[in-house]
């Protein structure tokens, strides 16, 4: 016997059903718009982005195609650039590099990223724009340089005033707002300088040996030379330099990209199942008032399926009603997103508006808002038509519904892993992500469980005296349909989310400040050039606060052509040491450092008058290089030779320690050499060593970890707010999620103020019961979301991470009270009119 | 469809309950049928298992043993869902207590069994019909807390015809009415039954509406103590 019922009857029914309570779906729409926002912006944001990164991809290169080493042309590269240039490709240099600068205003030597640039060619494409306006020819002289805004803010001067660089003192000519190839540099964080090439050369800051990046852009002519054999022809030359070009999106930007679209996903995903919980809850509360009514329905002639159809008809309005807001409001988050992102990440102008990622949210969103309800939704089959006639019903076939329950939760967890793995484009990612946020849930319903049963049993503890507000308001927390364990998990799964995230924030960067051992160096020097080598030696270990004696490397850019007379292209074709064939930097000692450990062979006794050489282990097996081997490098423009009398073993994180090749200081005594050291000072001292030594010696760059850590700090910090940010959606889901739990009551909260205040309470008394019980509410919520965060952190910090675990009492209090006070804001918000009721209305039933 | 069989028969049915540790049977053996187009009225002291009978009858619970045979078709081993088909085609409910659904109006309350049926489209006249025939064609839009009492239960009336059931079972239908809303209700019901040639099984513990039947089975302790014939 088969009845057709076709949708449309069950849309009919399931429409006249809803318009009597339009209040209720509203809110819960609500919370899932959350969650829909939350994805959509992040992703629509992120997809906008990526259609930019192509679309404007020279722009972002200024040019149209780039390579990057960390060392000079070598004689190779610059016949392939002159070549280049003679078929009509235009290139030009860039060298980026760090240093110390100072100005009149502040004496302090600030870290700051230096750009040397060709301002007659540079940019290709895109714009420089100054502030004051005009060319950046115009800007960069031999004299003059330009700043990032942080800059002046930092050093405490204005446009026109001088700054100290290396050797020369410069004008600070203006102010850089829009650098179109920032994202593509070597460096992105932290204030900047750009200026000229012959500027760069009088600050004595690049010497051969030093680490410094160099970019070479080019752009094609017309016709001529096409993008592919350029690249071609410059990857034959520069290997193991990093090449891209406009028509892909930058490698790394893109992974990085990727990486932060799946992640930022996965939280919103957090949100978004918080909503359907909200619907699951609402739908439920709203199938147990309806309970007769069901009833009758199959008393006249309803199938369950019809009913459940009815019920799925409004579930899938409701979430598609709250996806689809959702999806207004993931426009707003995308075009607000950017204002939570560093400022060297450009914002793309005209920020599409991506249909494709509209759809899929909507789809997330139906999807998970129809599987948390799926459970309730089946319930239905469970009632009995008779209870029209009798409530003694005898209870449905306990084991035929566990069998139920067993099958729909199978089907959530897959579907969610499904889900997840989506987002985050790996299965492993999305199991894990979804094992974790099941777990999570069962927990906080756990702990929700057992603090509701300890509630129920609070006020009979109470001394009846004590306050009947507070004895009326725990009784509030079980009501029927308050569903005060769902409000507590929604709630608390947001609030548990954003701390884990500000206390991973906060310990791993102090703990990383705490976890350098104490006889490690501090305080890191580069650029120090033979004149100063002696003088800067002397002075820092005679500076108060410096402990121990300091350790300068010699570095000196070399290439290695040759091993036992065998040029090393063909040693590369027979073995796979490829990266050999860049230029490397080699290194002499006169003494074995006693971190290097000889695994073969012995180290020279004083200073040799032959060239000897030990190499390390590892390299010497990639290259096939034995005790008595004879190398060959190019250094400047002359030949070295070495014979090889030792292999050596090194402690990894020791400056110095990662030179494949050591030689003895005969070997390099007359080529251009870099030097740089580390040392140890106490920590309160740094500031002013860094300040005496930039006065004595300008060009010497001196980094101290505290600098470091700042940056790390500032990198940490920019990511963790745009993770707060779309966690925070999950905190104002769980509120929605309240404040529509508190709407489902109403009527009955209506009633029973009319009581009470029929029977003789004030308005204070009554407001004095609501109070309390959106207080407990948000105090527990707050306290369980504390809780799990808690046993979170500690878990990943002491298990993965590996980072001692700090127990800090004040984000845990902070977090309790602001879900307490959110809680009775969302909570009055929710019930505010029902106060003003005069009782006898309500009592009539107008 | 074939004449030959009652409308309605049920043959040594027994129903108990357990609650607890011990077992209260309500129906102790009970066994009748119902001829096409008779009104019988079902009477009994609170307790003697009235309900429970006319719950059976209408499928809504299953016996502890016997048959109930409605149409010619043992119901008794139905499925829930191959039952509520059932019901929809052969039986109209009257409620004590009314059950109107209360989110919709009078008429779609009314149209509510031919939209589970699949053809509420083409039954709107027919609503309508039956709702001006219980003297409310100005009230299809009302909801039922918008209704009196009496209002309600003429609807629930107009409900339980509209599908064309061969039979109707009524549950106290004036038990919540005043004597003169109750006389109207049941005048309607019986004017119905009669024009619309359906078959009415009454349950009642009110003695003046019991004999407007065509006949009375009277139930005590699970049992019936007499069936007769009325005049």
């Amino acid at each position: 016997m088969i009845v057709p019922f076709p949708w449309k009857t069950a849309f009919r029914l399931a429409w006249r059903d809803a318009r009597a309570s339009p209040g209720k779906f509203f809110f819960i729409a609500l919370a899932v718009a959350m969650g829909v926002g939350a994805l959509a912006g992040v992703r629509g944001f992120c997809g906008a982005f990526r259609t930019m990164l192509l679309r404007d991809a020279r722009t972002l290169m200024a040019a149209d195609l780039a390579v990057r080493e960390f060392h000079m042309a070598t004689e190779e590269e610059e016949a392939i650039l002159s070549s280049l240039n003679e078929r009509g490709v235009d290139s030009t240099w860039v060298t980026e590099t760090v240093s110390a600068m100072s100005s009149e205003a502040s004496g302090r030597p600030l870290l700051v990223v230096v750009k040397a640039v060709d301002p007659g060619k540079y940019p290709f494409y895109g714009k420089i724009e100054l502030d004051p306006p005009g060319p950046l020819s115009g800007a960069l002289t031999e004299d003059t340089v330009t700043a990032s805004p942080d800059l002046l803010f930092r050093l405490g001067i204005e446009i026109g005033d001088e700054v100290r660089l290396g050797d020369g003192t410069f004008r600070v000519a203006a102010v850089v707002r829009v650098e179109p190839d920032r994202m593509t540099g070597s460096f992105n964080v932290g204030p900047r300088v750009m200026l000229s090439r012959e500027a760069l050369d009088r600050s004595g800051l690049i010497r051969p040996g030093s680490r410094a990046s160099q970019r070479y852009l080019f752009k094609l002519p017309p016709e001529g030379i096409s993008i592919e054999k350029a690249r071609k022809e410059l990857r034959a030359v520069f290997e193991g330099a990093y090449i891209t070009d406009y028509r892909e999106t930058h490698p790394t930007i893109r992974r990085g990209l990727d990486r932060a679209t799946n992640f930022l996903s996965l939280v919103s995903l957090v949100a978004l199942i918080v909503g359907a919980l909200g619907v699951a809850m609402a739908m439920y509360s709203h199938l147990q008032q309806k309970l007769d009514t069901i009833a009758i329905f199959k008393c006249i002639g309803a199938r369950s399926s019809q009913v459940i159809r009815i019920f799925m008809v409004q579930t899938i309005a409701l979430g598609l009603a709250g996806s689809l807001a959702g999806v207004l409001f993931g426009w707003l988050i995308q075009i607000g997103f950017p204002s939570f992102l560093p400022d060297y990440i450009p914002v793309p102008t005209g920020l599409e508006w991506q249909p494709v990622v509209a759809v899929q949210a909507l789809a997330i969103g139906v999807l998970t808002t129809l599987l948390f309800t799926l459970p309730t939704l089946l319930g239905v089959r469970e009632i009995r038509p008779a209870v029209v006639f009798r409530r003694d019903m005898e209870p449905p076939d306990a084991r035929a519904k566990r069998g139920t329950v067993l099958r729909v939760g199978l089907l959530i967890v897959a579907v969610l892993i499904a889900v997840a793995a989506w987002l985050s484009e790996s299965l492993e990612v999305g199991a894990w992500f979804a094992g974790a946020l099941l777990v999570s849930l069962l927990a906080l319903n756990l702990v929700a469980r057992l603090l509701m049963r300890f509630l129920k049993a609070v006020p009979r503890l109470l001394p009846r005296k004590l306050s009947p507000s507070w004895r009326h308001g725990v009784a509030n927390l079980h009501r029927p349909g308050v569903h005060a364990n769902v409000v507590l998990v929604a709630l608390g799964i947001g609030v548990m989310f954003t701390l884990t995230v500000y206390i991973l924030q906060a310990s791993v960067v102090s703990q990383l400040a705490l976890s350098a051992p104490p006889d490690m160096p501090n305080l890191f020097m580069t650029n120090i050039t033979h004149t100063d080598r002696d003088g800067l030696e002397e002075w820092i270990t005679q500076y108060p606060g410096v402990e121990g004696d300091i350790d300068l490397v010699p570095s000196v850019a070399a290439r290695l052509v040759s091993i036992d007379g065998l040029p090393l292209e063909q040693v590369y074709d027979r073995r796979r040491g490829r990266t050999y064939r860049a230029t490397r930097n080699l290194t002499w000692r006169r003494k074995m450092p006693d971190f290097l450990e000889v695994v073969e062979g012995s180290w020279w006794e004083g200073t040799p008058e032959e060239f000897l050489v030990s190499a390390r282990e590892s390299t010497a097996k990639r290259l096939g290089i034995q005790v008595g081997s004879e190398l060959e490098w190019m250094v400047g423009s002359g030949p070295v030779r070495a014979k090889v009398v030792a292999l050596h073993r090194a402690e990894a994180i020791r400056p110095g320690s990662r030179f494949g090749f050591i030689l003895s200081p005969n070997a390099l005594r007359d080529v251009p050499t870099v030097f740089y050291g580390s040392a140890r000072v106490a920590p309160e001292q740094a500031p002013e060593l860094q300040q005496a030594a930039f006065e004595k010696f300008p060009s010497v760059t001196i980094i101290s970890i505290a600098d470091v850590l700042r940056i790390v700090q500032e990198i940490v910090d920019q990511i963790a707010l745009v993770i707060r940010f779309v966690s925070a959606f999950t905190v104002l889901a769980g509120v929605v999620i309240l404040a529509s739990s508190v709407i489902a009551t109403r009527l009955r909260r209506v009633r029973e103020t009319a009581i009470l205040k029929t029977l003789g309470a004030t308005r204070a008394r009554v407001t004095g019961i609501f109070s309390v019980e959106f207080l407990i509410l948000g105090l527990s919520a707050g306290l369980m979301g504390s809780l799990l965060a808690t046993a979170f952190t500690g878990l990943l910090l002491e298990e993965l991470l590996d980072v001692r675990f700090e127990f800090d009492p004040w984000p845990h209090l902070a977090a309790i009270t602001g879900t307490a006070v959110l809680a009775n804001l969302a909570g009055w918000m929710a019930s505010f009119q029902i106060l003003g009721r005069k009782p006898l209305a309500v009592m009539r039933g107008e | 469809m074939s004449i030959d069989h009652p409308i309605l028969e049920v043959r040594g049915l027994l129903k108990s309950i357990h609650s607890g540790t011990h077992q209260v049977d309500i129906l102790r053996g009970i066994s009748f049928a119902v001829e096409r187009g008779q009104f019988v009225a079902i009477m009994g002291p609170s307790g003697s298992g009235k309900s429970t009978l006319l719950g059976l009858l209408a499928g809504l619970d299953t016996p502890s043993a016997g048959k109930v045979i409605l149409d010619g078709q043992e119901i008794q081993d139905l499925a829930e869902d191959d039952m509520a088909v059932l019901r929809g085609r052969k039986i109209g409910f009257v409620f004590q207590s009314y059950q109107l659904v209360p989110t919709l109006t009078a008429e779609e309350n009314v149209l509510l069994p031919l939209d589970l049926a699949g053809d509420g489209f083409a039954g709107a006249g027919r609503a309508r019909r039956l709702l001006e025939r219980v003297g409310l064609a100005d009230r299809f839009d009302h909801y039922p807390v918008q209704l009196s009492g009496g209002e309600q239960q003429r609807v629930a009336l107009a409900r339980a015809f509209v599908g064309r059931p061969p039979l109707i079972l009524a549950d106290e239908p004036t038990g919540n009415l005043d004597s003169a809303n109750g006389k109207h209700v049941l005048d309607i019901l019986v004017e119905l039954n009669r024009s619309e040639g359906t078959t009415l099984v009454l349950v009642t513990h009110n003695q003046e509406l019991a004999a407007r039947a065509d006949r009375l089975v009277t139930l005590h302790d699970g049992r019936i103590a007499s069936d007769e014939l009325l005049g």
